[in-house]
């Protein structure tokens, strides 16, 4: 018997106006429960549309999104949906609504009705594993951005999702916030087996996911691992898209005649390739 | 024509409390330099930023333009400000205006241009930042796109024609594309004259922009000096919490590898020292 993917996205279009051009375009795709995918796209690519979508805040124009088997055309079950699959958006600064981290963590759970007995545990829960716990009573606006988003993905943890989707959530912080909201994120997905579906123009974060989607025109262009996705210098250049500084080095040397492996990403990897190529340049 | 910043200090007071946001720095802005200014997030950047315009004013120390205080009271004092263009972070959210027109001309209709030198002013500074113009005159600017609003806000900066030009996380936010337009625009105003201060956690753009590069740490300047001088200390640079262009750690691990290049700040001479070096020494002999 097959089982369904985590999600299952079949035939999408999406349009925000009749007249307009659908910014979705016949995307299917489906994502395995506790895959970690980041989505790459120039902006009007569609990727936020996409994340909108796979947590029913918009619904379908034609086609179907299946969350852990419920269709978000299912107006029944999109409160179950967006429960299930939580949303961290670019702004730190519109997502916090208490006077403190702790009650700002509870305030979802009040939303959905949990049991009053129940709360604590869950709040505590999900502020140990940002590692917002010390600064629970703290007021948000004293916290860095990077804090901010923690508390905003602890606000989702809570409700016990099962995917968490991240729509350009470190656009806004400085490299330390952003290193602090990907390592959560990246810990959620490992230890805690959470689908994580990471939108982001930082390619350096794609390359940590186990997958890597790029959009652009509303559809899903390329698909696959980062390495096999960056090696692709010209093609992601021509989708006005980045790529990781020493990927594109290593494209520099190949057009140079170097024979270098093309699936180059990370300073690890070219030190790697340099000793590949010339043993006698390095010492052990 | 330098900026100079004669042990400036600037501390704000809130309620009770003074917090010292900058502490006694002296530091030359020259004639058309790309100075990189770095910190982490709370080292005094953005403060700093903002008394080169005379916007904050120091507890102590000056700040001279042509050898003239731009605090100092004098008639003069609004026409030294109006030399130097300050680009917020995120300036998209200060456009106000109903026309992209508008809001472009706001600065040059403050300095008492006529109409018509307004309006030059304004095409020149929507072609500089690839702006058309009749097509996007008329436009409100909260109907654009992100990268357009922001090239809205920089145009609306250089139709003052300032001769420097203060930009705090310019890039922030916008996608590879936009970011890319951005920096493109800012080196050419660089290398046609204008003197720019480039605010910027991106490591990787300032290695590759920057003439000079500063560094804050809590109020202090603590390393200034050309890019290759100051990404090779890389420790220190981490001890203050900074990222390191990918350039340099390369550079960095093959070098405690026995393999030694010139130091080089962009990509393409990286990869042609890295070629010569393979070509040159590959393994045939071993």
């Amino acid at each position: 018997m097959s089982e369904l993917p985590h999600i299952r996205v079949q035939d999408l279009s999406y349009r925000y106006d009749p007249e307009a051009t659908p910014a979705l375009l016949n995307v299917n795709l489906d994502i395995p429960r506790g895959q970690f995918v980041a989505v790459l796209g120039h902006n009007g690519s569609g990727k936020s549309t996409l994340a909108k979508l796979l947590n029913g805040l918009f619904q379908p124009t034609s086609g179907s999104v299946l969350v852990s088997g419920m269709d978000t055309n299912d107006d029944d079950k999109i409160w179950d949906i967006r429960r299930t699959a939580g949303m961290v958006f670019q702004n730190p600064d519109n997502q916090l609504v208490a006077t403190q981290v702790y009650d700002d963590v509870a305030f979802g759970l009040e939303n959905i009705g949990v049991p009053t007995e129940e709360m604590p545990s869950r709040i505590e829960e999900a502020l140990k594993l940002t590692g917002m716990s010390e600064l629970k009573d703290r007021a948000p606006h004293l916290l860095s951005g990077g804090q901010k988003q923690r508390v905003a993905i602890a606000g989702i943890l809570a409700m016990q999702p099962e995917a968490l989707i991240l729509d350009e959530a470190t656009a806004m912080l400085d490299p330390q916030g952003r290193k602090e909201v990907l390592q959560t994120v990246l810990r959620l997905n490992r230890e805690h087996g959470i689908t994580v579906v990471w939108i982001t123009h930082f390619m350096e974060e794609a390359a940590a996911a186990e997958r890597v989607l790029v959009m652009d025109h509303g559809a899903v262009v390329m698909d696959g691992a980062p390495k096999e996705i960056f090696s692709q210098v010209d093609k992601l250049r021509s989708l006005k898209l980045d790529v990781p500084p020493m990927t594109g080095l290593a494209h520099l040397m190949i057009k140079k005649g170097i024979k270098i492996d093309p699936h180059v990403l990370t300073v690890d990897d070219l030190v790697r390739e340099v000793k590949r190529l010339c043993p006698s340049c390095l010492k052990d | 024509m330098p900026i100079v910043l004669e042990g400036l200090s600037h501390s704000y007071k809130s309620g009770p409390q003074t917090t010292v946001a900058l502490q006694n720095i002296d530091l030359t802005i020259n004639d058309g330099e790309l100075l990189a200014l770095i910190g982490h997030t709370g080292s005094g950047k953005s403060t700093l930023a903002q008394h080169l315009n005379g916007l904050l004013t120091p507890t102590s120390g000056r700040v001279l333009l042509n050898g003239q205080d731009i605090n100092e009271k004098s008639a003069q004092r609004r026409q030294l400000r109006f030399r130097i263009g300050l680009v917020f972070q995120y300036p998209e959210h200060q456009l106000f205006e109903e026309t992209v027109f508008k809001d472009i001309a706001f600065g040059p209709k403050n300095m008492g241009l006529s109409a018509e030198e307004v309006e030059v002013r304004v095409r020149d500074a929507m072609a500089r930042v690839g702006l058309a113009y009749e097509e996007m005159k008329d436009r409100s600017p909260f109907e654009l796109s992100g990268g357009q609003m922001r090239r809205v806000a920089l145009a609306g900066v250089l139709a003052m024609q300032p001769s420097f030009l203060i930009l705090d996380e310019p890039t922030a936010g916008l996608d590879p594309s936009a970011r890319d337009y951005l920096l493109n625009d800012i080196k050419q105003l660089n290398d046609e004259g204008t003197t720019v201060v480039l605010i910027s956690h991106a490591m990787d753009d300032v290695a590759r922009l920057a003439t000079r590069v500063a560094v804050l740490e809590k109020g202090r300047l603590v390393m200034e000096g050309a890019p290759e001088e100051i990404f090779t200390q890389q420790d220190k640079l981490s001890s203050m919490g900074l990222d390191i262009p990918e350039s340099y750690k390369l550079q960095k691990r093959l070098s405690d590898l026995g393999l030694d290049l010139p130091p080089v700040s962009s990509l393409n001479d990286l990869a042609d020292e890295l070629t010569k070096r393979l070509l040159g020494g590959d393994g045939d002999d071993a």
